[in-house]
């Protein structure tokens, strides 16, 4: 399937990606609330743990690990969300046709959807803290476009592989667990040992993450080496999940 | 009336399908590794060689005993599974009805998902917007329109099924043996809107085992058996034969035995 099928289908991709948000807060009381509510009482519990029972010396350490923890949670949530999502919907796929690609592309939407919910709290609690915007905010743009083509690339290639392999899904959550510990996400770059630092520089995710602390956190220029290297690796996982995606989507409907 | 120059909306060449029937299934990571690259499963051959062309605005009709392909053809007209090998050229917007509903959510109320299952066909919000009454109209659901789909009967998930799939105006639309699930009244109002479709130039192919609805209806029949096109030709012609063939003494019977190279 070429890209320009994918754009004919975009209205189905909206579509879908609206109901994944819909699916997530189908049933429960709150609702649509629970996207909001959800970082609001995180970050109630990171506030209270971290300045009254684990006294961390890094200043406003709540604020920084809110945003590592919700641009983390956009990738994380959308590589393990898109694992099963082929299986889950086995009702459209063997019935239907449509480019199956927009399956986890739109669990990929649903998670940068309920990213950008989470900054309508995260960004008021930094200017709640002292960090006012600047014009360097608008660097968040580029910076959850990078993050969002790198989650779309993890995303095919696991739903397409979990379909014949559904150890996939499972493994995947012990695995990014690994990865969540891997990014400075919790901890900052200066406090990684030198000689492993080099080494976590390998992490394609960290370039984004960094990014999004140097620009709402640290308020210090991008690293532009580390931010160039996430990018190019999201374009390649793009292209090499599409590829192995389109190669094993044939048999779809047969496995599932 | 067909010139040389109009071009079929469905072509179908050398087309074979061989599906993959395991013989255990080897899911785990354990099995995958032993048996990584040859699975045990054998071949199990669901068409044989098909060539059909369907010309624009006719209606045909797939008959065949359980097991003869039929729904199998359908399912790769659609474009749900992929030929093993052979070409399969479709001219136009398809909808197809397969089975008991077309790719429903189950957990989202009818009203949801006529707008989830038109937009998988094409349809952009707003012109679903403009259809849904007609929609909802036709499906006769009332307020189980509002009930997630779940809780619908085969019948109820028939008629919004049905509804969605025709109110879109396709150029081709594939039903596979759906208007037995409705009642008659029902029934009669869908070969109705079948008819009104055709009228504007749709190309149908139904499977159906309703001879009647066959002889009543369609231009052409296509017979399968054990995987083959048996006999094409006008269903005066076909039926006959194949009700005498398939309810007579003389019955071979058809094995769900076959194997690609025995």
């Amino acid at each position: 399937m070429e890209l320009r099928e994918l754009i004919e289908y975009r209205y189905l991709w909206f579509e879908l990606t609206l109901s994944e948000l819909r699916t997530r807060y189908k049933g429960s009381v709150l609702g649509f609330l629970w996207a909001f509510a959800n970082p609001l009482l995180t970050l109630i519990v990171y506030s209270i743990v971290f300045s009254n029972v684990m006294r961390i010396r890094m200043p406003h350490y709540s604020a920084f690990l809110f945003i590592g923890i919700l641009s983390w949670n956009m990738f994380a949530s959308a590589v393990q969300a898109s694992a099963g999502v082929v299986v889950r919907q086995a009702g459209l796929v063997k019935k239907i046709y449509f480019p199956r690609q927009v399956l986890p592309l739109a669990v990929v939407g649903g998670s940068v959807m309920n990213f950008l919910f989470s900054c309508v709290i995260l960004l008021p609690f930094l200017v709640a803290e002292g960090y006012y915007p600047t014009i360097s905010w608008l660097w968040l743009i580029p910076l959850t476009f990078c993050e969002a083509v790198m989650a779309a690339g993890f995303a095919l290639l696991v739903s397409a592989v979990n379909v014949y392999l559904r150890d996939l899904e499972h493994v995947l959550s012990i695995v990014l667990m690994l990865w969540f510990y891997i990014t400075p996400i919790v901890y900052t770059p200066s406090m990684i040992p030198d000689r492993l630092s080099e080494f976590f520089k390998l992490n394609p995710l960290s370039g984004c993450i960094l990014g999004f602390q140097s620009v709402l956190y640290f308020h210090s220029p991008l690293h532009w080496k580390l931010g160039l290297y996430s990018m190019s690796f999201a374009v390649v996982v793009f292209v090499v999940g599409w590829l192995v995606f389109s190669w094993l989507n044939k048999r779809f409907a047969e496995e599932i | 009336m067909i010139s040389s120059e109009v071009l079929p909306s469905i072509e179908v060449r050398n087309l074979t399908k061989i599906y993959r029937v395991h013989v255990e299934r080897n899911n785990s990571l354990k099995d995958k590794l032993i048996y990584f690259g040859r699975a045990k499963h054998r071949d199990f051959v669901a068409l044989r060689d098909i060539n059909l062309s369907i010309m624009p605005g006719t209606t045909t009709a797939l008959i065949g005993v359980n097991g003869s392909g039929k729904s199998t053809l359908l399912k790769i007209l659609s474009r749900i599974i992929y030929p093993t090998s052979g070409t399969v050229i479709l001219r136009g917007r398809v909808s197809s009805l397969l089975e008991l509903g077309a790719g429903f959510h189950p957990d989202f109320t009818g009203y949801e998902n006529i707008f989830l299952n038109a937009s998988i066909m094409g349809l952009k919000r707003r012109e679903v917007k403009e259809r849904i009454q007609e929609i909802i109209d036709f499906s006769e659901l009332g307020d189980f329109i509002h009930e997630p789909v779940r809780s619908y009967s085969s019948g109820m998930y028939m008629r919004l099924a049905f509804s969605v799939a025709t109110v879109i105006q396709p150029q081709i639309l594939l039903v596979d043996e759906v208007l037995a699930v409705g009642d008659a009244a029902f029934q009669e109002k869908c070969l109705y809107r079948l008819k009104e479709l055709r009228r504007t130039g749709t190309t149908i192919v139904l499977v159906s085992h309703d001879a009647s609805i066959v002889q009543r209806f369609c231009d052409s029949v296509v017979w399968l058996h054990n995987a083959e096109v048996k006999l094409v030709g006008p269903p005066e012609q076909c039926v006959p034969i194949y009700l005498h063939e398939t309810t007579g003494t003389s019955v071979q019977p058809m094995s769900f035995d076959r194997v690609a190279h025995p």
